[in-house]
């Protein structure tokens, strides 16, 4: 590089005195040691370090610079549609999300107690794991649980309604053949817990995360259930609080950036007075409020549970529809399916709409 | 926290001494750069000083499921429960109650939550093999005194209660022996209790199984209502400590809870939990059910159920949430040797209020 002394990002004393020393051009300076520089030109030492040291870094980057530059956007399209997305079995839902939970971002699902955020977890942690033959990611799943909901014989269940899903589609060759593989005992074993029982193991726990993910680079979903359990009490100093939660939240959205991830957590609700009316709100306060990338609601309307998506930087908001059966997390009507025993599942439940719908038979 | 013991260079370890940290929170709770600045170490230094903490801190590696459900962690997954002493409500809890985690009881007075509880405490005595865990239980009570006479009652009616068992096994259960009864009069010594005596008898295997009864009685009288910051703060550090205890020693925790009167239509202010038509909600808010992990409802009928020329009220056990149960619900009776469920074919029941 033929960079002239003056143009140097330098402090201009130490310009002056290189210049006083003879020294015109960068390349002047590159095999000067730091004692030598400093005899010659009569600048400090420190200050010769430093000098020499920004010619190194400046000598670089140049063609690096070059090359990420040149990532467009229509690039960026490309690469996160080739992302692909967790589907979550509701279909309404997972038109909502645009194909289902996106990977490479932060997606926080808040809800009252008993409303099915850790079902969907669950779901989640199980259809990550469709092979990819199916239309899913063929990946495993970290499952972080701090409030000791997850009990393993829902997840088997989980995981049989999925490969009985998956056997009635199977068509072509290449299906047959991934399904001979797609087993409960294949579902479970690709599925890790690890259980915090306060805040500080799950710090501790997403310190460990980048170890981890090198050691099992097929993980692409990682569920905290929930962030806001450990925090919400102990914590005379909410601004602590508020710190640790922030720094968690850009340790989490790095880690989904970097390895292509979903990452998602579950929060709690808690009642907000304002104006004599109260109202539920997530928890973990305001702040908090702009970690994740994506934020669902899920609520209950009656015996209806319904799914906001709240905050999306990509997709409109909407409601839907969903519930909870034997299989997992559906579509609110969900009769037109190929499901074994419908009626078993519709007995059980009282959760169907108030207006009667018309049911397409395919 | 000893520093030395980490896998560290004995450079980072003396910088972070010189810094004045003492223990593992400390460091985790310090983000990267505020610890750079702090102990004047390199960022990758601050990494592997974050990652030998954290590993430090951290209990037990990730284990995957498949070996939770093959039984190979049983500190995570216990593989039984606890149960009802009753085939049925069994069948409607698959299995009975999980031995990690808070159940919550709620419903009216004379609905028989207290019955429940004292059919787990003589339930809970029992071997593994026969749906109990080998162990006594703690009952802790805040509004009445403890039933000793209904006690008494059903412990001499256990053989009637459980015909499957050998009859010689039930005689050789002392059970009144191991049944520890406090009474808390006030939420001092309700805390007192729970922190302090109750971990003394977890610790040496003398109990596992805390009932609660109830755990809405002192928090809704000792705080007005417009103290509800006030009485939260209390409820999460008591929930807290069960929910520390019930982890920590494989436990079972059963809090009675009351109900309260649903006046207004549907409020958006405040959570249902998809109970429609429901003249009662279980007490103590939102904050109280963010703790619980299973909840469960009794509600009294009208009319009689007949068994055996005995005859009582019958009551609907209805599951409102849990992680592995579909929303169902049971019918039961309170006979002389306890709480028995009612198969679904009987029919001379006229239900009440809500379905």
């Amino acid at each position: 590089m033929h960079r002239t002394v003056p143009s140097l990002p330098l402090a201009p004393s130490v310009k002056v005195k290189l210049i006083n020393a003879g020294f015109q051009v960068a390349s002047d300076l590159t095999d000067m040691r730091p004692l030598q520089l400093c005899k010659e030109a009569g600048i400090s030492q420190e200050e010769a370090v430093e000098v020499l040291q920004m010619l190194r870094d400046d000598g670089q980057p140049h063609q690096q610079r070059a090359a990420t530059e040149s990532l467009t956007a229509l690039d960026l399209l490309h690469q996160e549609q080739a992302l692909g997305s967790i589907v979550t079995f509701c279909s309404a839902l997972d038109d909502t999300l645009g194909g289902g939970v996106s990977m490479g971002k932060t997606t926080e699902i808040c809800g009252a107690p008993g409303v099915g955020k850790t079902q969907l977890c669950m779901q989640l942690a199980v259809d990550v794991q469709i092979p990819v033959c199916f239309g899913g990611l063929g990946g495993k799943a970290l499952y972080i649980d701090t409030e000791g909901s997850f009990l393993v014989q829902r997840v088997a269940d989980m995981a049989e309604a999925v490969v009985q899903h998956c056997t009635l589609l199977a068509e072509d060759t290449e299906q047959k053949q991934a399904l001979e593989e797609l087993t409960v005992e294949k579902i479970l074993s690709n599925l890790f817990l690890v259980r915090c029982h306060d805040y500080v193991e799950l710090l501790a726990e997403v310190y460990l995360l980048p170890d981890f993910l090198s050691k099992h680079p097929e993980v692409r979903l990682i569920v905290i259930d929930s962030i806001a359990f450990p925090f919400r009490h102990d914590f005379e100093d909410l601004s602590q609080r508020t710190r640790l939660l922030n720094g968690l939240a850009q340790q989490l959205i790095q880690l989904a950036t970097q390895h292509s991830i979903a990452v998602v957590l579950t929060n709690q609700m808690t009642t907000r007075v304002s104006n004599g009316q109260s109202k539920l709100v997530p928890a973990l306060g305001e702040s908090w409020g702009h970690a994740a990338t994506q934020r669902l609601i899920l609520r209950w309307e009656g015996l209806r549970r319904l799914a906001s998506l709240y905050k999306s930087p990509s997709q409109m908001e909407a409601t839907v529809q969903y519930q909870i059966t034997v299989q997992g997390f559906r579509d609110a009507s969900d009769e037109h399916r190929p499901t074994p025993d419908t009626s078993a599942v519709s007995s059980q439940l009282g959760n169907h709409s108030k207006r009667p719908r018309t049911e397409d038979l395919s | 926290m000893e520093w030395e013991q980490l896998d560290l260079n004995p450079r980072i370890i003396g910088a972070v001494k010189k810094a004045n940290f003492r223990s593992a929170k400390e460091i985790l709770s310090v983000s990267g750069p505020d610890l750079q600045r702090l102990t004047r170490l390199s960022k990758t230094d601050v990494q592997r000083l974050h990652c030998a903490v954290a590993a430090a801190v951290r209990k037990s590696k990730p284990v995957t499921a498949l070996q939770l459900i093959r039984g190979e962690c049983p500190v995570l997954e216990a593989g039984h429960r606890l149960s009802f002493a009753c085939p049925i409500l069994d069948g409607l809890m698959r299995g009975g109650l999980p031995l990690r985690g808070i159940t919550e009881l709620a419903g009216e007075s004379a609905a028989g939550k207290t019955q429940f509880c004292l059919q787990l405490c003589l339930s809970v005595q029992y071997p593994q093999e026969n749906g109990g865990l080998n162990s006594g239980a703690v009952y802790i009570c805040t509004e009445d005194s403890f039933p000793i006479k209904r006690l008494r009652q059903l412990i001499a009616q256990q053989p009637q209660l459980r015909p499957d068992l050998p009859p010689a096994l039930i005689r050789s259960l002392r059970f009144s022996d191991n049944i520890y009864i406090e009474h808390a009069a006030d939420l001092e010594a309700l805390q007192a209790c729970v922190s302090q005596r109750v971990p003394v008898l977890l610790k040496r295997g003398l109990v596992r199984l805390l009932v609660v009864d109830s755990v809405a009685a002192l928090f809704r009288s000792e705080f007005q209502a417009d103290e509800a910051i006030e009485r939260s703060r209390h409820l999460l550090a008591f929930s807290n400590t069960l929910h520390r205890l019930s982890h920590e020693y494989g436990a079972p925790v059963v809090c009675v809870n009351q109900v309260t009167d649903v006046v207004d239509g549907p409020n958006p202010g405040r959570c249902d939990y998809g109970l429609v038509g429901s003249k009662v909600l279980p007490a103590l808010g939102i904050a109280w059910a963010n703790q619980v992990m299973v909840r469960l409802m009794l509600r009294r009928l009208a009319g009689q159920v007949q068994s055996a020329s005995r005859s009582s009220a019958p009551r609907k056990l209805e599951v409102v949430f849990a992680p592995h149960l579909p929303r169902a619900s049971c019918l039961c009776g309170v006979w002389e040797e306890g709480v028995r469920g009612i198969p679904d074919d009987h029919s001379d029941l006229q239900p009440q209020g809500s379905s």
